[in-house]
């Protein structure tokens, strides 16, 4: 990484941590929050991604993590601070359960194994109704101030969902320009060449997942604070948080550090707007959401972030071409002198 | 035993439906080597088309499948033709991405424009059952299963006798060979394509007289179709019969033994530990699946 690169990424922290003291209704601090908190969601599904890892399971780790931090303030009384290392570390091991599928098959087999794990979690979280309250879910109890990170107004839960998103987002860039990176980075554009040379893949893989579903249960945890009520069908939802952070990542561009972050400053406040938009027509958002998702993969297959590269680079050589035919004209003359 | 052999049964006939959804699945994998997500949002839209023909002009399930199969053939060639084909060159990752947009836009479709609530035909044989030796057998579940056995033997039979069934198989097994010889291979994919929807549509026909539609059908139906595929194995018509009818019978007997909220939960378990254990399914895999993703 550049030092300009890290001194306008430390700018951009500085304005949105004072965005608070500007933006005072809730409603769009509600947005904020969702947008930064879906930021760090995608930049956390992405790190699995540098591995060419495609994963529609996040849900499964989001939700661990919200209902291991809800559990133990429920059950033990535990402070929802340590539970989120407690939804941190369970989403890991969840993490490495769905290694053993990442490790056995590629490309969208893959993806449909993630799946059925999101699935399965969900129906088991209805099931299991002693321990996790069915399909009515659980209520986490209130208690505000800092010690029990619960609050009345918005702006405390936007700093921490900040920090955490910021956390993520500089624990992928170091992943992705350290030598994990470039070796995760090889490996997902062809993994036999990589083996070939010496390089274990595997380790890596199983790093980069793990890293990223931990990650995200720290989201589910900071989830199960923020809206106090979680339940199956919201806390596993794969359209909420295993299709989205992916969606997000594939508009911005898969497995680069800024792309899944354009994608979630983008995509998130589309959707949301399109769901108010459109509250009377049912489904009405989802239809043009899915046709923006078509679209953009069909017109820019590499994301937002290919195709801003080929755009610079095209203008790049316009202007090498440019500055070669400047050159040819001053050439013209003693072109014509040759000439008999 | 009784109670056995009547969930046994129920099982069976419900793994018919998805042997016919998956083979459906399997065909457009198997040549067009792309995974449709949008497969099981064909089935639901043919069932929507089943019911409003029902519902408005009196037809009667069966007699749609005249319309609905024509329909999901054009339907099948529109979505080759329009989606598919133009990133067909690109990764896979982009190829799920496609096809997961266009089960969003389907689903959400469907919701929009006739709402969440579901819609069930009611016709004179809806509830009628036939009794062998003490089991009942409904009648419209045992049309679906049989309906479901003859297409999937006709496929058979189209794909190893007929003159287009060769081109395609030999499509599936060598792409590139089949082009340099001279064979129209896109053309080839759209009608793959087509006919894979056409069969998702007779599969929503023939659920249609026993299964409510609502918009989310198709999600739950191309989780198990998958399933179905795996575990029979790619490219492998027989495989994905068999397939169906095993995880038709375990579905049933999970929900009767076990606990009917555990029933999909054993189904993707199951799923999980035969791509551990066989990834290339259990009757062995087509040639080629190194490309979409199996070892």
């Amino acid at each position: 990484m550049k030092r300009y690169q890290i001194v306008i990424a430390a700018a951009v922290v500085v304005v949105l941590a004072l965005l608070p003291i500007v933006v005072t209704d809730q409603y769009l601090l509600n947005n904020a929050i969702l947008v930064v908190m879906f930021i760090g969601l995608t930049v956390a599904w992405n790190i699995a991604a540098f591995g060419g890892a495609l994963s529609l399971g996040h849900a499964a780790f989001f939700g661990l993590g919200s209902y291991t931090s809800a559990l133990l303030l429920l059950r033990f009384d535990i402070n929802p601070w340590i539970g989120m290392i407690g939804g941190v570390f369970v989403a890991g091991l969840g993490g490495l359960l769905l290694c053993i599928p990442l490790l056995r098959l590629r490309g969208p087999f893959f993806t449909l194994a993630s799946l059925a794990f999101v699935e399965v979690l969900r129906l088991l979280s209805i099931y299991a109704r002693g321990l996790t309250g069915g399909s009515e879910g659980l209520t986490v109890p209130s208690r505000p101030g800092w010690l029990w990170m619960s609050f009345l107004g918005r702006e405390p839960y936007y700093y921490i969902v900040l920090v955490m998103s910021v956390v993520t987002v500089a624990i992928s860039a170091a992943i992705y320009y350290s030598w994990i990176g470039y070796q995760l980075r090889a490996s997902g554009s062809d993994d036999e060449a990589v083996n070939a040379l010496g390089v274990r893949s595997s380790r890596l893989k199983v790093f980069s997942l793990v890293v990223s579903a931990a990650m995200t249960g720290a989201f589910g945890a900071f989830a199960a604070q923020y809206y106090f009520i979680i339940d199956p069908d919201t806390n596993f939802s794969y359209v909420l948080y295993a299709l989205q952070p992916a969606l997000n990542g594939i508009v911005g561009g898969m497995g680069t550090v800024l792309g899944p972050i354009i994608g979630a400053v983008l995509m998130t406040p589309l959707g949301e707007y399109l769901r108010d938009a459109f509250t009377a027509e049912q489904g009405l958002s989802y239809i043009i959401y899915g046709v923006v998702l078509i679209v953009v993969v069909m017109v820019m297959p590499g994301g937002l972030m290919s195709a801003i590269r080929t755009g610079t680079d095209r203008l790049g050589r316009g202007g090498r071409r440019r500055a070669a035919a400047a050159v040819s004209k001053e050439l013209e003359p003693t072109r014509e002198e040759v000439k008999p | 035993m009784q109670i056995f052999i009547q969930t046994l049964m129920a099982g069976v006939l419900l793994g018919g439906v998805y042997a016919l959804v998956s083979v459906g699945l399997n065909l457009i994998f198997g040549v067009v080597r792309i995974i449709n997500f949008a497969h099981g949002e064909l089935v639901m839209v043919a069932m929507y088309m089943t019911f409003w023909m029902w519902q408005l002009w009196g037809f009667d399930p069966y007699v749609s499948f005249f319309i609905v199969a024509p329909v999901m053939f054009l339907v099948g060639l529109a979505l080759q033709r329009f989606i598919i084909q133009p990133i067909q060159g690109s990764s896979s990752a982009m190829k799920i991405f496609v096809t997961i947009g266009v089960s969003i836009v389907l689903q959400n479709l469907a919701l929009y424009l006739w709402g969440g609530q579901y819609r069930s035909v009611t016709t004179s044989y809806t509830t009628s059952v036939l009794t062998v030796g003490g089991v009942n057998i409904s009648v419209p579940r045992l049309i679906a299963f049989a309906g479901g056995l003859l297409l999937v033997g006709l496929l058979f039979f189209f794909m190893q006798r007929t003159l287009t069934g060769k081109v395609l198989r030999s499509i599936a097994e060598d792409r590139d060979t089949a082009r340099l010889l001279g064979i129209p291979v896109s053309r080839f994919y759209m009608f793959a394509t087509g006919l894979s929807a056409v069969l998702a549509g007779v599969a929503g026909v023939l659920l249609t007289p026993f299964s409510s539609a609502f918009p989310l059908y198709g999600a739950q139906i191309t989780l198990i179709a998958f399933i179905v595929v795996v575990i029979g194995g790619m490219g492998n018509m027989v495989g994905a019969l068999v397939g169906g009818i095993l995880l038709g019978a375990i579905q049933t007997l999970t929900g009767t033994y076990i606990a009917p909220g555990l029933q999909q939960v054993v189904l993707f378990a199951l799923f999980i530990v035969v791509v551990l254990v066989r990834p290339q399914g259990l009757f062995g895999a087509g040639v080629g699946t190194e490309e979409v993703g199996l070892k």
